[in-house]
């Protein structure tokens, strides 16, 4: 019988991110990385060695994800895709599955950051690896290196919707909603760079250092590499209290100032289009939650993320005692702020309207450590490189409501993006 | 009390499950798919509850069997249009279309605001059915036959924009002759 064995280490979050860094390049590790002062700040998880895994297919039930997870000890680390979404909630769909479900993993080795007492927690069964690891703490630098990003794209991307297009797509939408098949609806495009030379670790690393956020995560999926630089948390889940914190409202900004924060959070539309979702996301906690434990706090704040003003409410509750944190998540899955509202109606309007596939795109990055602890977030903000296609996969998009205007939200999509489109100048 | 949800593919239906969960003692609220409707055993039911949801009432057609039940029904949004075609009235695209925005309508003798999401409102009042509420552009917001034990309300008492989102339930209780 093995036991488990933890070492801690004093380290500041600049080197904890920098090890993780030097794992991911050495040891094929799989990371969560946060950033503080965020609102949906959660634990840094660096994976090293998986010792089980789980690639999602049409085929796998939540049953078996359930299993896999709790079954065993020890966290599991991955991600579900928006396409198991779309099975979950009963939309069919003709594209090319080109990507996993799903993809989750359980580690000989994980080592957290435990922000509290500045430090990095070892754990293993396995001794050498722990031993290993901590030798390799010791040489690590002290923070992310300044280093050029080889392989970036030199040319525009292709996209799955042009301005045309995507403008074209929000009038569509328009007329769904006032006819009434969605109160709101997430219209996203996608754009892909062919880049041969790509160092995908190097991009991720690099943006961790240039353009922080709350919810990084790295992970390594056969020949895909996810790259999600996610500012959304979808679903946390701590000893069986709920917290969800929807985005909606964005506000693109060169120089920031406070009133800018009034200007979003005065707008009607941009209030609607949050307290929309934040009645959806309790909805959709509710079915797990126990009467009257569903509440919203801090509705209508606002962080900055890269030159970008969101809005946000914290939707809170507690589980159900029959239930466990994956009963949750799925039947809330995929986070309404990316479908849409109602979501079932919104999902089969996207999947008509979008020529492209979601993939892992507005699916979940997921932390699971137990049946009443999780934390995962909302893959927006995400790439995948696929290191045998050679291509760099991006998607953007934007929330519609009646008061939308195609243009805005064609730049508001190209405002999220800008920290790929821009690659080239780096 | 026995309280069934028929849910029309909307994703308010459970908000609303735990508002009459927590506003009517003895609630036992029971939530069932549209796609259940023709197979419903409705007799165990002391109230029905039409839910909101997308499209509109000509798109959910069977709910004959919940009017003709004897029991007393609660329509929200599509559930008040819903019920209201089934008196013979009207649905129409509603003049600037309104989704998660709240009003301040007049409403058993006080003004409340209220959360509204839709897209569609009643054109043409049904058989016998009153006008209780109407807001300032005379928007049908509350139906009600309370002989029949019928009531609608096009606005959305469970949406956390609506503040007293139970005293609407209670209202519902006395109109529909349960308490």
């Amino acid at each position: 019988m093995t036991t488990l064995s933890t070492i801690s280490v004093s380290v500041n979050r600049d080197r904890f991110d920098a090890f993780a860094g030097q794992l991911a390049r050495t040891m094929e590790a799989d990371l969560v990385l946060s950033s503080k002062g965020y609102p949906a700040e959660t634990t840094s998880v660096i994976g090293v060695r998986p010792v089980a895994e789980l690639v999602v297919t049409e085929e796998t039930t939540t049953d078996r994800i359930k299993d896999f997870c709790f079954s065993t000890p020890g966290l599991a680390m991955g991600f579900v895709s928006y396409t198991y979404g779309m099975k979950l909630r009963g939309i069919s769909s003709n594209k090319p599955l080109d990507f996993p479900l799903g993809h989750l993993k359980k580690y000989g080795a994980t080592v957290e950051y435990d922000k509290d007492n500045e430090q990095a927690i070892l754990s293993s069964e396995d001794q050498p690896l722990l031993d290993e690891l901590s030798e390799l703490l010791k040489t690590s630098p002290d923070e992310l290196p300044e280093t050029e990003v080889p392989g970036l794209p030199t040319s525009p991307p292709s996209t799955s919707l042009g301005r045309a297009e995507y403008e074209a797509g929000v009038r569509e939408t328009l007329e769904r909603i006032l006819s009434g098949y969605t109160y709101q609806l997430n219209l996203s495009t996608k754009f892909t760079w062919d880049c041969p030379d790509l160092d995908p670790l190097a991009l991720f690393l690099a943006l961790r250092k240039s353009h922080p956020a709350p919810f990084y995560s790295w992970l390594n999926s056969g020949p895909n590499k996810v790259l999600s630089t996610s500012p959304e948390r979808f679903l946390r889940v701590a000893d069986g209290h709920v917290l969800s914190q929807p985005i909606k409202g964005t506000l693109r900004f060169d120089q920031y100032s406070p009133e800018l924060v009034s200007r979003l959070t005065d707008s009607p539309k941009e209030d609607a289009e949050l307290s929309m979702i934040v009645d959806l996301i309790r909805n959709d906690i509710s079915a797990n939650c126990e009467y009257g434990s569903v509440r919203v706090e801090n509705h209508k704040s606002v962080f900055a993320v890269d030159n970008l003003l969101q809005m946000y409410g914290d939707v809170h509750g507690e589980l159900r005692e029959d239930r466990d944190c994956l009963d949750l998540f799925f039947d809330a899955f995929p986070g309404g702020s990316i479908t849409g509202c109602p979501k079932k109606s919104s999902m089969t309007i996207i999947e008509e309207l979008e020529p492209h596939s979601r993939g892992i795109y507005c699916g979940s990055v997921v932390v699971i450590r137990d049946e009443k602890n999780m934390d995962s977030s909302i893959a927006i903000r995400t790439a995948v490189y696929g290191t045998e296609t050679k291509k760099l996969d991006y998607w953007a998009g934007s929330g519609i409501v009646v008061d939308s205007k195609p243009a805005s939200e064609y730049q508001e999509t190209l405002a999220k993006a800008e920290k790929f489109l821009t690659l080239g100048e780096r | 009390m026995n309280i069934l949800i028929i849910d029309n593919n909307d994703s308010f239906t459970r908000n609303l499950e735990h508002l009459l969960a927590t506003t009517v003692s003895g609630a036992d609220v029971v939530v069932e798919p549209y796609a259940h409707l023709a197979s419903l055993d409705l007799a165990q039911f002391e109230l029905i509850v039409i839910s909101p949801g997308p499209g509109s009432p000509a798109e959910y057609p069977g709910y004959e069997r919940v009017f003709t039940s004897g029991k007393p029904v609660l329509g929200i949004c599509l559930g008040m249009q819903i019920m209201n075609e089934y008196r013979g009235g009207g649905t129409g695209r509603l003049p600037g279309c309104m989704h998660g925005k709240t009003d301040r309508i007049m409403f058993d003798g006080a003004v409340h605001t209220v959360a509204r999401y839709h897209s569609l409102c009643v054109t043409k009042v049904g058989d016998r059915l009153e006008i209780l509420s109407e807001n300032s552009d005379t928007v049908p917001m509350c139906l009600g036959n309370r002989e029949d034990r019928l009531l609608g309300y096009q606005f959305h008492p469970e949406s956390f924009l609506t503040p007293d989102g139970g005293a609407f339930i209670d209202y519902a209780l006395d109109y529909l002759g349960l308490r």
